[in-house]
């Protein structure tokens, strides 16, 4: 990975047809992790660091398109949906940051970081029982990421992190999957199912682990040396093409 | 969707995932249970608008197909075949404007509407015309006069329907499934 020259980005599947892919020298980082694990933690203290590296940032969410967002919380409250018209939102939600966000973002070299990419429809939809293969075409259209740190904790270390935080909700806790009425206990099958998937991903994509029962301080320090590690590798050439890369925003 | 419309936010992907959702919806909730309880489903538009009008947007093929695998291969599917003329002629004399997005408006390849649906749609008719042939679908000539057209869908119907038993599910044999 380290050799590669950042902008050289291949589309998952059959990507974009339509949309010319131009250089991209940006670099696309995806942050993973279940639920409550405190992936929003870390990017909140990676960005001013980035930015202080001499970087401009970009950050993108799951579920955080203004087409979606609105729709995907109202669909949630109705109840409707099936694990298939669930996949298909989130898919039309990340579609929609790819093409908005992501990609620009990435054409004017900047650095994206993502909170959560297409591995969480995987994780999850497997869990949810839908088709791995097909959910996995349906996201053809998104960019490899050049970098995925996965934050990796089991879910003895999650449970008090999650309630002592904002507490066990009903879709974190796999409410709708009906393991059982107790919240607790749903939360926990539900929870390690989802690890369980995550580290199979974590294997089969090359995702880079990092323990997240860290302290936060501890985690952000081993976040960072694995990013710095790529930029460095990645760098000696895209830094010197391009100067955007290191323009702030 | 709606939403996404009337802002002309969406891009071809977001376009043809929206509507993958309303079908995906109306299978599990109108196709499916129908079916299973023995009864016939008349679908007004079903997966290939989607591979013809989405793929005149330029998603990929394979990629909408894929997107739309979860959906049952129907057991019969008529294709009302108009050109291009009169279509844009029944659509103009219904109502006053073509829709921005029936018109391709959101492809830009061209500023005036007509011309606009002119060109999109002469490649959604294309592509149509070469799903005919890979899914077995049936050509109905849709300028022919209605009764005409309707005696030569009934005796289609009829073919599939065989020995179909009119009894099951207490005389209501049928439900519609539009899109939203």
């Amino acid at each position: 990975m380290a050799s590669r020259h950042s902008h050289d980005k291949t589309w998952y599947g059959h990507g974009l047809p339509y949309v010319t892919k131009k250089r991209l020298p940006g670099h696309l980082i995806a942050i993973e992790g279940t639920d409550g694990v405190g992936r929003s933690a870390q990017i909140d203290l990676l960005r001013p660091w980035l930015e202080l590296e001499g970087y401009a940032v970009s950050n993108t969410g799951w579920t955080r398109s203004p087409l979606l967002s609105e729709t995907i919380n109202e669909a949630k409250a109705g109840h409707q949906l099936t694990v298939t018209t669930f996949s298909l939102l989130y898919a039309a939600d990340f579609a929609d940051r790819l093409e908005h966000e992501i990609l620009p973002a990435l054409q004017a070299g900047f650095i994206v970081i993502a909170d959560r990419y297409m591995y969480t429809a995987f994780a999850r939809n497997s869990v949810m029982g839908a088709d791995p293969d097909w959910t996995r075409e349906v996201f053809g259209m998104a960019l490899v990421p050049d970098l995925v740190l996965y934050l990796d904790i089991d879910v003895e270390s999650l449970i008090p992190r999650v309630i002592m935080g904002k507490g066990m909700d009903y879709w974190e806790s796999g409410m709708h999957l009906a393991l059982g009425t107790d919240l607790f206990d749903s939360f926990e099958r539900y929870q390690s199912r989802l690890i369980d998937e995550y580290r199979r991903l974590s294997s089969e994509f090359g995702f880079i682990s990092v323990d997240a029962r860290l302290p936060i301080e501890d985690l952000q320090g081993e976040i960072r040396k694995h990013i710095a590690e790529y930029l460095s590798g990645s760098n000696g050439k895209s830094r010197d093409n391009n100067g955007a890369s290191g323009t702030k925003e | 969707m709606q939403r996404g419309k009337k802002k002309n936010l969406l891009t071809p992907t977001t376009f043809s995932l929206l509507h993958a959702v309303d079908f995906a919806d109306r299978l599990t909730y109108q196709i499916l249970p129908p079916l299973k309880a023995g009864m016939i489903v008349l679908a007004d538009r079903y997966v290939y608008t989607a591979f013809a009008r989405d793929v005149a947007r330029g998603v990929h093929p394979d990629w909408v197909r894929s997107v739309y695998s979860p959906a049952l291969r129907p057991d019969l599917t008529l294709y009302f075949r108009v050109p291009i003329d009169i279509s844009l002629e029944r659509l103009l004399s219904g109502r006053a404007k073509l829709k921005y997005h029936e018109a391709g408006m959101d492809v830009g390849l061209s500023a005036d509407p007509v011309e606009s649906f002119r060109m999109f749609q002469s490649r959604v008719l294309e592509i149509y015309d070469q799903l005919t042939t890979e899914f077995g679908m049936r050509p109905i000539d849709a300028s022919a006069e209605i009764p005409d057209q309707q005696k030569v869908v009934r005796k289609m119907v009829q073919e599939i329907l065989g020995d179909y038993d009119l009894k099951r599910a207490n005389g209501k044999n049928g439900v519609t499934s539009q899109p939203r």
